[in-house]
């Protein structure tokens, strides 16, 4: 018996030291490949049929749009369309598109392609009428051709046509400042018509509540005109891409690029720190120390777009008054707490929106940290000191905003208890109840809440805020002149005008506090030091155009 | 004979009845609306009750019942609100990787389990026994994700010997026929994939293996303890016979026995202990799917997989009693 | 002394004889394992009951200042156990963690134990179609693995610490109820029992003579090894993030899942609360493995 333990014991030791030799445990050796970590899989490789950022990241380095934001910033500046004029007052659009521009199934692009596209979107029907199929156009255009769901609103959307090869006209049925910004995000990119056709791009059913895509376009065959083409979806495991070497700009540097998901944050910081990955995204703030500190590896933010403010909600508490809001205001340590809960990557907010945008206001009314001022402010208005209030905040989740809405909640009770307020907390899991919750404006007197910006327009943000509907159940108000400003703008066509349109509005948000903006977070990705180029969109996207390993 | 397997099958009915039921209402019973947290801060009210006449959640519960239980007869489990795919279609592509690591993980635990536990029944109350018990001790009662980290910083992260995460490096191409990625490598003859997966699956089956480990050994000592006393052995020994050979015929066979029973049990604690081992190491099994989906309220998905997670404990333990039954026909007639 | 009690005196059917337990405690004695065990659990219960004498700092107390070279400084003289990712004391939080998983095992078994007990009871002593509908339904219980019935309660009543030892005893039901339930079948059917009913002593005097002296063994281990099962599951729900909502509460569980991201930068964080639980989870296997052996009637006789 002895000796058949020994033996075992041997084996086992040599099959230790084989396994231990013959792996490799370094990911990318070869310096042309870049393995990249998401937090989950892509929906569809159709980004038209796509709302999450998974989807996004890998669709933005296939597929263009007419226009684009200039990598890392959100400027506006030509793709395939390259000059583009707006007439009779914002409804009807032409665009001159770039010439010599190949889809990658060697179809070519061209105006004829353009219309085909906006004709798709417009043309639905069925089940993609669906809002969990067809998001982001139902948020710009309203409706289709023919409404066949209940809820939807007339469609924005007129005609298209194409004059000769590059040259596509668009018609509105009225003024949209939000059409031409909305332009940039992956979902309005250009699709190859043919390819569309071929492999049934159109084809899909309502199943118990979700859309399904049922064609193969959406999973094997997607087609654009960017700098990777597809090569490969093993779901639930990777997507590979491959330079496209017919490109019409700059080609890749990377031949290839590998975008693997990993749902569960640390692990995805161990996959870097164990070199089994490239980079990630959605590195955790409390990471980046030890992102930071590690000799291999670095940090690559992302300028911030997105915006944490604390919801006012002037319903039936003490809200209505103003000089209560601005007590509010000077009550909150915002500066405290940006600095001690965002890990260096965050700043103090004095507007709705981030400052890289247009139409953020030069000059603001700002509330620096002052307990004496709030108090007289309350002493002076009907809530005298101590004012009870009631004070919501999210467990269970950790926003791009807002890293740490515990901590955050802590200091700014702390901040207001010292500054005459009386704090009642409360708290309701993220997931299902505090969103809705905040939403239909039953989550106390204040609540944290924040957004990070879908596309490079104010209107996502100012706009998602304080439209009438949402104005009247989050924050408990309705106020005509912000109201009317924000409907001007948003249909404005001219773009001088609307800037100064949304830098009036900006001024007088923060005079009037329906609620008080706290943090502009930078999330942040996480890669190892010989990752060069690689630009992450203020919007959520990654850049591979440019980008090089070792 | 035939009569005890059907009326063990005929007890399978109220048994799967109930547990549709039960999981039917409680799916019903979690807070809030799936809607919410697809959306998160992009959940209008306007667009909630969209959704709430989509999913049909305005009408009576009944009929609700009665649509779900036509779907099931169909094999048509839902459609994940995350992924937008079947459940039927994640459940073929998972499961199988939940198998092989379950399997890896049984592996691991007899080939270690099974001479520990001998060896400390032969030399019981001596020092080997009472740390072979102390180990196979220390192995439930180490929280499995806290194993699973333990050896993923010490041999992935610290060591670098092995990968930290998944299945299979991104950099291997190969076929998936099976979806058991061993069996596939051999089928394909892809010995470098062969073993790239096995180098992924060392990890988490050794941190899932831990828990049939300890049991194994425990079990294993004690029906040798057992069987060492029987009168057939003491027998074997008197006719002088060696005590190899009394061990390998009469004593090991044996006591082999009592372990089948437990296999049933072993499926519960290995499903239990899949879902935080699979978090740990991203493992593209069950396991992670369901934490994922609890996490995200993805309805449909929680209600198939767990009713299917279900299924597979109830049909093994119904094979494991009618196999013991067939070995031991004592346990028929009771 | 009643009647029943009388006869039962008579008839020479008296519980288990003192004879068993004493001869169990002296087997249990002489168990290094089972001693080691011991010392173990009364390590934590003692440091349990005397968190606020032994606890260096308060748990709750942040100190930021620490923090400014990043996560996280280690054992020091100030801090023995170091400093976690919020300035607060790692040792005090360890120590008053103890608190928490004590309550919460002996909350979660106590629930579990005192609802499969009495569902084992009626099943096993009522028969007939009353024990095979209370025997479905726990079979209904366990066809789900313990974790995810769990897992799916809290997530139904929302996460929480209350919620979880509620979900973690709700787990433990089907088994003390099969247990007992065994139990009584099993005794039900033994001679003396017979002998004494024919006797005519009553039902209740037999269960409360016979058949729950008998039953105590069997409940006794396996309370010990639920405790340990449920410090355990508890640990695995805060993993998953589903325990106490306030990230500020000193639960072991809830310690891991937020320190887990500094295994390469403060592995002490992890590690230390990790091995509590170990230490006591193995503590409670021991004494209960223990046990096990001592009053297993099979090794009586044996050294």
């Amino acid at each position: 018996m002895r000796g058949i333990a020994l033996k075992a014991i041997l084996a086992l030791a040599a099959c230790a030291v084989l396994v231990v030799t013959l792996g490799n445990s370094s990911g990318s050796k070869a310096s042309s490949t870049l393995i990249f970590a998401g937090a989950a899989d892509p929906t569809y490789l159709d980004p038209a049929l796509a709302s999450d950022g998974e989807t996004f990241r890998v669709t933005e380095q296939m597929y263009e749009g007419l226009v684009a934001l200039k990598p890392g910033t959100t400027k506006v500046i030509p793709k395939l369309a390259l000059k583009w004029k707006s007439a009779n007052r914002g409804k009807t659009w032409t665009f001159w598109l770039r010439h010599g521009v190949k889809f990658h199934d060697g179809t070519p692009f061209n105006a004829a392609a353009v219309c085909a596209n906006f004709n798709r979107w417009y043309n639905w029907s069925g089940a993609f009428q669906d809002p969990s199929a067809t998001f982001y156009y139902q948020a710009i255009y309203g409706g289709f051709k023919h409404n066949e769901v209940s809820g939807l609103q007339p469609p924005l959307y007129r005609s298209c046509a194409a004059k000769g090869q590059y040259k596509a006209i668009v018609k509105l049925r009225k003024a949209s400042g939000t059409f031409f910004p909305s332009l940039v995000i992956a979902p309005f990119s250009m699709q190859s018509p043919t390819a569309m056709r071929k492999y049934g791009a159109d084809q899909g059913e309502l199943r118990n509540g979700t859309f399904r895509a049922t064609g193969s376009y959406a999973f094997e065959h997607p087609t654009g005109t960017g700098p990777f083409k597809f090569k490969s979806w093993t779901i639930g495991q990777k997507v590979e891409i491959v330079r496209n070497d017919k490109y019409w700009g700059q080609k890749a540097k990377l031949s290839r690029v590998i975008i693997q998901p990993i749902s569960d944050s640390t692990a995805r910081l161990q996959a870097l720190q164990n070199h089994d990955v490239n980079a990630y995204d959605l590195a955790a703030p409390q990471d980046i120390p030890t992102l930071s500190g590690n000799s291999s590896l670095k940090v690559i933010k992302r300028p911030a777009f997105n915006v944490a403010y604390v919801t006012i909600h002037q319903g039936s508490g003490p809200m209505k008054e103003l000089k209560v809001r601005q007590a509010v205001a000077y009550g909150l340590n915002r500066k405290g707490v940006v600095n001690q809960f965002y890990y260096g990557t965050g700043k103090v907010a004095q507007e709705f929106m981030p400052p890289s945008l247009y139409g953020y206001a030069k000059k603001v009314q700002t509330y620096a940290y002052n307990p004496t001022k709030a108090k007289q402010l309350l002493n002076s208005s009907s809530c005298h000191v101590p004012c009870h209030i009631d004070f919501w905040y999210p467990t269970a989740v950790s926003r791009p905003y807002m890293p740490d809405p515990v901590r955050n909640f802590q200091g700014f009770q702390a901040s207001l208890e010292n500054s005459g307020f009386s704090v009642t907390p409360h708290s309701a899991p993220w997931r299902p109840t505090y969103v809705a919750k905040v939403n239909e404006g039953s989550a106390g007197d204040l609540n944290l809440i924040g957004w990070t910006g879908d596309y490079a327009d104010p209107d996502n943000f100012v706009g998602t805020f304080f439209n009438q509907t949402t104005a009247n159940a989050q924050f408990g108000f309705s106020n005509a002149s912000i109201n009317s400003l924000l409907l001007k703008a948003k249909n404005e066509a001219n773009f001088a005008k609307r800037v100064a349109l949304y830098q009036k509005l900006n001024q007088q948000l923060m005079k009037y506090l329906p609620g008080v903006p706290y943090a502009h977070a930078t999330p942040a990705l996480g890669a190892e030091k010989r990752v060069h180029n690689l630009i992450a969109t203020p919007v959520g996207g990654v850049w591979f155009q440019y980008a090089t390993v070792g | 004979m035939l009569r005890y397997v059907v009326r063990r099958l005929l007890l399978l009915i109220p048994i799967l009845f109930g547990l549709s039921i039960l999981v039917f209402f409680w799916v019903r019973a979690l807070p809030g609306s799936p809607i919410s947290s697809i959306l998160g801060e992009r959940a209008t009210p306007a667009l909630i009750q969209q959704y709430k006449e989509r999913y049909g959640l305005d009408e009576p519960i009944y009929k609700q019942y009665v649509k779900q239980l036509r779907a099931w007869s169909h094999a048509d489990f839902g459609t994940s609100i995350a992924t937008h795919r079947t459940i039927t279609y994640e459940i073929k592509q998972r499961f199988p990787a939940t198998v092989e690591l379950a399997v890896a993980a049984m592996i691991f635990a007899i080939s270690i389990g099974l001479p520990l536990g001998f060896f400390a029944a032969k030399k019981y109350g001596g020092l080997f026994d009472h740390a072979s018990l102390f180990i196979s001790l220390i192995g439930i009662s180490i929280p499995v994700f806290f194993l699973a980290i333990i050896l993923k910083y010490i041999f992935a992260v610290r060591l670098g010997w092995l990968p930290t995460v998944g299945r299979q490096s991104v950099l291997i191409e190969t076929e998936h026929p099976t979806n058991f990625y061993i069996l596939d490598a051999i089928i394909t003859r892809d010995w470098a994939a062969l073993w790239d997966a096995i180098r992924h699956l060392i990890l988490p089956a050794i941190a899932l293996g831990s828990i049939p480990l300890a049991i194994i050994t425990r079990i294993t000592r004690a029906s040798v303890l057992d069987v060492q006393n029987e009168d057939y052995v003491r027998t074997a020994r008197a006719k002088g016979l060696a005590p190899i050979t009394v061990d390998q015929r009469h004593v090991l066979r044996n006591a082999m026995l009592p372990i089948t029973t437990i296999i049933g049990l072993q499926v519960g604690l290995l499903l239990s202990g899949a879902v935080l081992t699979e978090t740990v190491f991203a493992w593209p099994g069950i396991g992670s799917w369901l934490r994922d989906a609890i996490f995200n309220r993805d309805y449909p998905v929680i209600q198939g997989g767990i009713l299917f997670v279900a299924l597979i404990f109830v049909l093994v333990n119904l094979i494991v009693d009618i196999s013991y039954a067939i070995i031991n026909p004592r346990i028929r007639y009771s | 002394m009643s009647v029943a009690e009388l006869e039962a005196r008579e008839v020479g059917l008296e519980g288990p004889s003192s004879g068993l337990w004493s001869e169990a405690w002296r087997r249990l004695r002489h168990n290094p394992s089972a001693i080691v065990g011991f010392v173990m659990v009364g390590t934590f219960v003692f440091v349990a009951l005397f968190a606020p004498l032994i606890a260096t700092h308060d748990p709750l107390e942040q100190d930021l200042s620490l923090l400014n070279g990043g996560c996280c400084p280690g054992p020091s003289a100030e801090h023995w156990f170091g400093v976690d990712a919020l300035g607060r004391d790692l040792f005090s939080r360890v120590v008053y963690g103890a608190r928490y998983s004590l309550l919460i095992g002996v909350v979660s078994v106590a629930v579990g134990l005192s609802i499969g007990l009495l569902i084992g009871a009626i099943a096993g002593y009522a028969g007939g179609w009353v024990d095979s509908l209370l025997m479905r339904l726990m079979d209904i219980m366990l066809s789900i693995p313990g974790l995810l019935l769990a897992i799916g309660i809290v997530a139904a009543l929302g996460p929480g610490l209350v919620q979880i030892m509620i979900a973690v005893g709700v787990t433990q039901i089907p088994i003390f109820a099969r247990l007992l339930r065994g139990s009584i079948l099993a005794t039900k059917e033994t001679d003396y029992i017979l002998a004494a009913r024919s006797v005519g002593i009553r039902g209740r005097v037999i269960l409360s003579s016979h058949v729950i002296p008998n039953s105590i063994s069997p409940v006794i281990v396996q309370g010990t090894l639920a405790l340990a099962t449920a410090i355990i599951d508890v640990a695995g729900l805060g993993f998953l993030g589903l325990g106490p909502q306030d990230p500020s509460t000193p639960e072991w569980g809830t310690m891991l899942t937020d320190t887990t991201r500094y295994l390469q930068t403060a592995p002490f964080l992890a590690l230390i609360p990790g091995a509590a639980i170990v230490i006591s989870v193995l503590g409670f296997n021991l004494i209960g493995d223990g046990l096990r052996e001592a009053l297993d009637p099979r090794f009586r006789g044996r050294a």
